[in-house]
């Protein structure tokens, strides 16, 4: 039996479709979730919200062209900021693959010390690591993890790394789900060459062969219970001008999991009034990312080289992970301050300019409301201890490279200039106010967390909704807390465990 | 100039509204402002081919980034004149008045208004071959037919 790719744009008049399982979603958590239940012999419909763009296409496509078709919001999503917080500028997939085809392919285990505290303070005794252990080693053979080998480094991430060792910060060398990469550092704008193994190369190929649809341009409003059931979703085609919602997407099924990741899943579940309101998009952390550039007397050209090798947990203890990175010169363009000559002058240094980016491993304060139109309202208030560590992040990276030779550094503040080192240290980072501080992220997580009560959490440990049955998470909504690290291989990791345990579970009969 | 032509995606959102004649020239008045040099404008071919590009992009990103950048430029073509004391459109002032009024406007606690416009402009503009040539970029990696 072989299911297929279908465009819901091309369909016109209502669809009403029957399965075992709906999968809403086609990221990191919805495809592994689709593939499993598919190779158990369930069928299976993904449906996801975005297009499908295919392996080749992503080679032709420059960043912007890939941000207007593959990136949710052209990549202008952001979560506001409250009180002292910076706003966030949020990146996310919205294809076929999801954001999974968008990373720069870093794949971690949950942390030790994370596991320890999901147990200590969730009850979520399952979760070590030992118990995610058939998961994660099953995830990392599919998608082909491997260390990146330092003779792929870019010169950007070399500097650095050379800088490191002058200071005595040990780095260490990244694992990614890559097979074959040439390391033309431009992995988060879909792999030119499909030697990053997204799960719309790894996983949905293999769910279609066990008789999977996946369906592009399909948008699901709600879920549909019936007696504290969910029995299937209902939604538009996009299928009108500039994506608008046309005809009506109805599908009837005996289980319904939701994977949208942690901005759209809560949506879903304020829209169809599920889930506990204490917890359904609360609590979200961010991983609040802030990138320090530094200009060299000689060329660098970071974007030769893979776009991510090495980082360093030599910061941990304090809630930071240095990481090397890359963006491409457009993003490089934008964030050169001035107008006019000043800012042309600038930008005529980019092929000069190496780039190295820290996280924090935040303690939450994002959440997630129903908006207008279709997209959800965001905010984020960010812990005191969390915005302390601001400057701490953007000072641990400017004197790496300042140690590595550089020249001058621009720092992640709206409009300023680059800072010679003496110039820098003069900078009172903790002054600069957080409306001037330019923050993204890439790892919205928590906002339907998991847990061993109802009284904590949205879904218990098996990603089972509280209180409606045959109701599944399996997303980085769920995770719990943040990680410090990437959470794709976690994601998945976790999708994995529920999808195994609900392949044993009998299913309803279709309602 | 192959490179500067768009990719035709087989499944993209079918295209719509992406910006209006009006929201064109403050694009093409911002982008003249922010990349002219000592040698003057850049060449309006390429202006517009930017705006051309960002029309594209506004038409398939989405009604809500679309929203977010109309809001960025529309307050630069109102608030940006009051930071050198004149009234009217941004668009309608002279090229160094427009330089010192977005200079000003960056500094001011409305930088955010001014990046986000600012962001979506370079994002675009880095990308034509010539200003990728400019900043020695060299189409690493991108697999155009010719």
């Amino acid at each position: 039996m072989s299911g297929g790719y279908f465009s819901a744009r091309d369909h016109r008049g209502p669809l009403t479709l029957d399965c075992d399982v709906v999968v809403v979603g086609s990221g990191a958590g919805g495809s592994v979730i689709a593939t499993e239940l598919a190779a158990s012999g369930l069928r299976v419909i993904v449906l996801e919200e975005g297009p499908r763009v295919e392996g080749p296409v992503h080679g032709q496509m420059r960043p912007s062209e890939s941000m207007r078709h593959a990136w949710r919001d052209g990549a202008f999503s952001a979560a506001v900021g409250l009180g002292d917080s910076p706003t966030i500028n949020v990146t996310m997939g919205r294809c076929v693959g999801g954001s999974s085809v968008l990373t720069g392919g870093v794949c971690f285990r949950v942390p030790g010390a994370v596991l320890h505290e999901w147990q200590r303070d969730l009850g979520l005794e399952d979760y070590s690591e030992e118990g995610l252990d058939p998961y994660v080693r099953h995830v990392e053979k599919a998608i082909h993890v491997e260390e990146v080998p330092a003779s792929m480094r870019s010169r950007s991430t070399a500097l650095f790394v050379e800088g490191a060792e002058r200071l005595g910060v040990p780095i260490k060398p990244i694992r990614r789900n890559t097979k074959d990469c040439n390391g033309c550092g431009r992995c988060n704008f879909g792999c030119p060459h499909g030697a990053k193994m997204s799960v719309d190369l790894s996983y949905l190929p293999r769910a279609v062969a066990h008789g999977a649809d996946v369906w592009s341009h399909a948008l699901v409003d709600r879920v549909v219970t019936r007696n504290g059931r969910a029995v299937g979703v209902v939604g538009r085609l996009l299928n009108r001008d500039a994506g608008a919602p046309g005809d009506r997407l109805v599908v009837r099924a005996r289980r319904v999991v939701i994977a949208a990741g942690a901005w759209h899943t809560p949506l879903l579940l304020l829209r169809s009034g599920l889930g506990h309101p204490r917890w359904v998009g609360q609590q979200m952390t961010l991983h609040p990312g802030f990138r320090v550039l530094a200009r060299f007397a000689r060329p660098v050209r970071g974007w030769q080289g893979a776009l991510q090798s090495a980082y360093t947990d030599a910061f941990e203890h304090e809630g930071i992970t240095l990481m090397g990175l890359f963006v491409p010169t457009g993003v490089l363009g934008a964030t050169m301050p001035g107008v006019g000559a000043e800012h042309v002058a600038a930008a005529s240094h980019i092929d000069h300019l190496a780039m190295f980016g820290g996280i924090i491993h935040d303690a939450g304060g994002g959440t997630v409301r129903r908006g207008p139109g279709r997209e959800p309202l965001v905010t984020y208030r960010m812990a005191p201890e969390d915005r302390a560590k601001i400057p701490r992040v953007i000072s641990l990276l400017a004197e790496t490279f300042f140690a590595a030779g550089a020249e001058e550094v621009f720092i992640p503040v709206l409009g300023m200039r680059g800072l010679d080192a003496d110039t820098f240290r003069q900078t009172d980072l903790a002054r600069v106010p957080s409306s001037r501080i330019e923050c993204a992220s890439q790892h919205p997580l928590g906002s339907a967390r998991m847990g061993c009560s109802r009284e904590n959490s949205v879904v218990d440990p098996d990603g089972r909704v509280w209180d409606t049955q045959e109701l599944y998470i399996a997303d980085g909504s769920i995770l719990p807390t943040s990680l410090g690290v990437n959470p794709q291989l976690s994601i998945m990791t976790v999708a994995t465990r529920i999808a195994w345990r609900m392949r044993d579970r009998p299913l309803p009969a279709l309602d | 100039m192959s490179d500067a032509l768009r990719v035709v995606v087989p499944d993209a959102v079918l295209g719509g509204r992406g910006l209006s004649s009006g929201q064109r020239a403050v694009v093409l008045a911002l982008a003249e402002t922010l990349f002219s040099t000592e040698a003057g404008p850049p060449p309006a071919d390429r202006l517009a081919w930017l705006a051309d590009d960002l029309d594209d992009f506004f038409a398939h990103s989405g009604a809500r980034s679309r929203s977010v950048f109309v809001l960025c430029i529309a307050a630069i073509d109102l608030l940006a004149p009051v930071f050198i004391g004149r009234l009217g459109r941004f668009s309608t002032l002279t090229l160094a008045d427009r330089f010192t009024a977005l200079t000003r406007f960056e500094a001011s606690p409305m930088g955010l208004a001014f990046f986000g416009a600012k962001a979506a402009l370079c994002i675009v503009w880095y990308e034509h071959p010539a200003a990728a040539r400019e900043v020695g970029f060299d189409g690493n990696c991108l697999k155009r037919s010719a």
